[in-house]
């Protein structure tokens, strides 16, 4: 039956409807410039969402764990290979994510035989400008415009649902946090987050900040922050580093 | 799919390099009959030895062929992650081929494993590399006896460990020394050890600076392959510091002024 044209086209838009489902559960998760290099956040309940890549690469991801932990390998090798043979400044994620992972991804997606990946990933690199990339199951990516040198926003999000992610993006477009010392861009990206959470739940908005505010608490009491930095200043090569629970609750405050 | 995604993960990072064909694997031929013997004078001294602050380790700048000198400002002294210093004698292409697949294995294990390698797991790592490069020493080529030192968190002690060309290692107690400069300067580490004023591990920071550049001056004194100070040019030895804070570098200025008044 795949065979016929229309088929196929119906085949991949069931396949379509089948990830967007199984991803709609997914929790948000925010990346975005301040005035360090780059703030990864997210909140969850058990699994780790925020991994190092490279030097200067970092991710974050929702969908099925297996494949996340492909991808993710895949994006390590790929990155560690180029930067032994080559150097540290020749790995760019402009060419990890369009010649390695968006064939791979779209390839997957398109051959209706084998399974695809469910997966809504969100990379960044740090450098001038930060790129921000997602990258979604089926090979498309969307950026912040950086390949012009030119970028339309500081910040990537992704989220279980397409409401979701725009309320994130219509949250932070609103002001240009760049400038932000950690603890503030910290406030900020929870405060992103909560609007994505409220945003998948349903809740069409606004989001006036008293309504942030109470989400916000309510949410921090049944998870926890997850928070990475892309520090340009690094004293080493690697520029990733986890944020320890003790400096988030200092920008945070203690939920209980 | 696409052949730059593999379809299984690999272990290891040496394990991606041997799948894309970029491994520095010897190839095992049989010896060459006029460099059966491999030449033991890896004409470098590097030395490492604990003190109250971690480990210090130092190396002079020269590279030499034969009676050549090549490089007057070699890095002998590696820096492998925030914790981990290397130094190597021996064949410089070999040596800063095995650091650079070490410095790549350590952070690989991180960001797959998603924690540190344990001291075990790195000093083994550095073995093996010497294992795998046993091929080429048996030609006559690429030999390479480092010395390897790393901080133990758990214990809250800097190690310091020394390796054999097949890839043996021992963990040194005070000192390690290699290089064609090392019979002198393992004798003076001895010396300072044993009869000196104090053991080495109870020296401060500035005492164990000023042993380190003695130490390297009498080997410069004694072999013509270490290369000894150039004040004129101002190439200094390279010394590093393995602590509880990571790795310090010593500046130029700093060594500059200990010669000045203890060299």
């Amino acid at each position: 039956m795949i065979e016929e044209p229309y088929r196929w086209v119906e085949a991949i838009a069931n396949r379509r409807e089948y990830i967007e489902h199984q991803l709609a559960g997914g929790s948000p998760l925010v990346a975005l410039t301040y005035q360090g290099g780059i703030l990864f956040l997210t909140l969850s309940r058990e699994r780790q969402k925020i991994f190092e890549i490279y030097d200067r690469i970092a991710m974050g991801a929702i969908g099925h764990p297996g494949d996340i932990e492909r991808l993710r390998m895949a994006a390590i090798e790929v990155a560690s290979t180029e930067g032994f043979t080559r150097s540290s400044q020749d790995v760019s994620l402009r060419r990890l994510a369009a010649f390695s992972l968006s064939p791979a991804l779209k390839a997957a997606f398109e051959q209706v035989y084998g399974p695809p990946y469910l997966v809504r990933m969100l990379f960044a690199e740090l450098g001038e400008p930060n790129l921000f990339y997602r990258i979604d199951y089926d090979g498309s990516i969307h950026t912040n415009g950086g390949a012009q040198l030119r970028t339309f926003e500081h910040f990537g999000v992704i989220s279980g649902t397409p409401l979701s992610a725009a309320a994130m993006t219509r949250h932070l477009s609103g002001a240009n946090h760049a400038g932000l010392p950690l603890p503030e861009a910290l406030r900020v990206a929870v405060d992103a987050w909560t609007v994505g959470r409220l945003a998948r739940e349903g809740d069409e908005g606004p989001f006036p900040p008293e309504k942030i505010q109470s989400a916000r608490a309510e949410h921090l009491k049944d998870f926890v922050i997850e928070a990475a930095v892309l520090e340009k200043d690094a004293p080493q090569a690697a520029a990733y580093r986890v944020l320890p629970p003790r400096e988030i609750e200092d920008a945070i405050g203690n939920p209980s | 799919m696409d052949p730059s995604i593999s379809s299984e993960p690999a272990a290891d990072f040496p394990a991606v390099l041997r799948r894309q064909g970029l491994h520095p694997a010897p190839f095992l031929a049989a010896p060459h009959p006029a460099s059966a013997v491999p030449d033991s004078t890896h004409a470098t001294t590097i030395l490492a030895f604990k003190f109250s602050g971690g480990v210090l380790m130092a190396g002079d700048r020269r590279a030499t062929a034969g009676n050549v000198v090549v490089y007057d400002r070699a890095d002998k002294v590696l820096e492998i992650d925030r914790h981990s210093l290397m130094a190597i004698a021996g064949v410089p292409a070999t040596a800063w081929e095995m650091a650079r697949v070490l410095e790549h294995s350590f952070q690989f294990y991180r960001r797959t494993q998603l924690q540190e390698m344990s001291l075990d797991g790195k000093v083994r790592a550095l073995s093996k590399l010497l294992r795998d490069n046993f091929g080429f020493v048996m030609q006559g080529v690429g030999i390479v006896v480092p010395i390897f030192a790393t901080y133990d968190a758990p214990a809250q002690a800097a190690r310091l460990y020394f390796y054999d060309a097949m890839g043996a290692q021992f963990e040194a107690a005070d000192y390690a020394v290699s290089g064609s400069g090392s019979p002198a300067v393992r004798s003076v580490l001895y010396y300072e050890n044993t009869w000196g004023a104090r053991p080495l591990r109870e020296r401060t920071r500035e005492e164990a600076v000023i042993l380190a550049l003695r130490a390297l001056d009498t080997a410069a004194d004694l072999d013509t392959a270490t290369g000894g100070v150039d004040r004129r040019g101002r190439i200094y030895p390279i010394l590093k510091i393995v602590s509880v804070a990571g790795i310090s570098t010593l500046g130029d200025e700093e060594l500059a002024s200990v010669f000045r008044q203890n060299v």
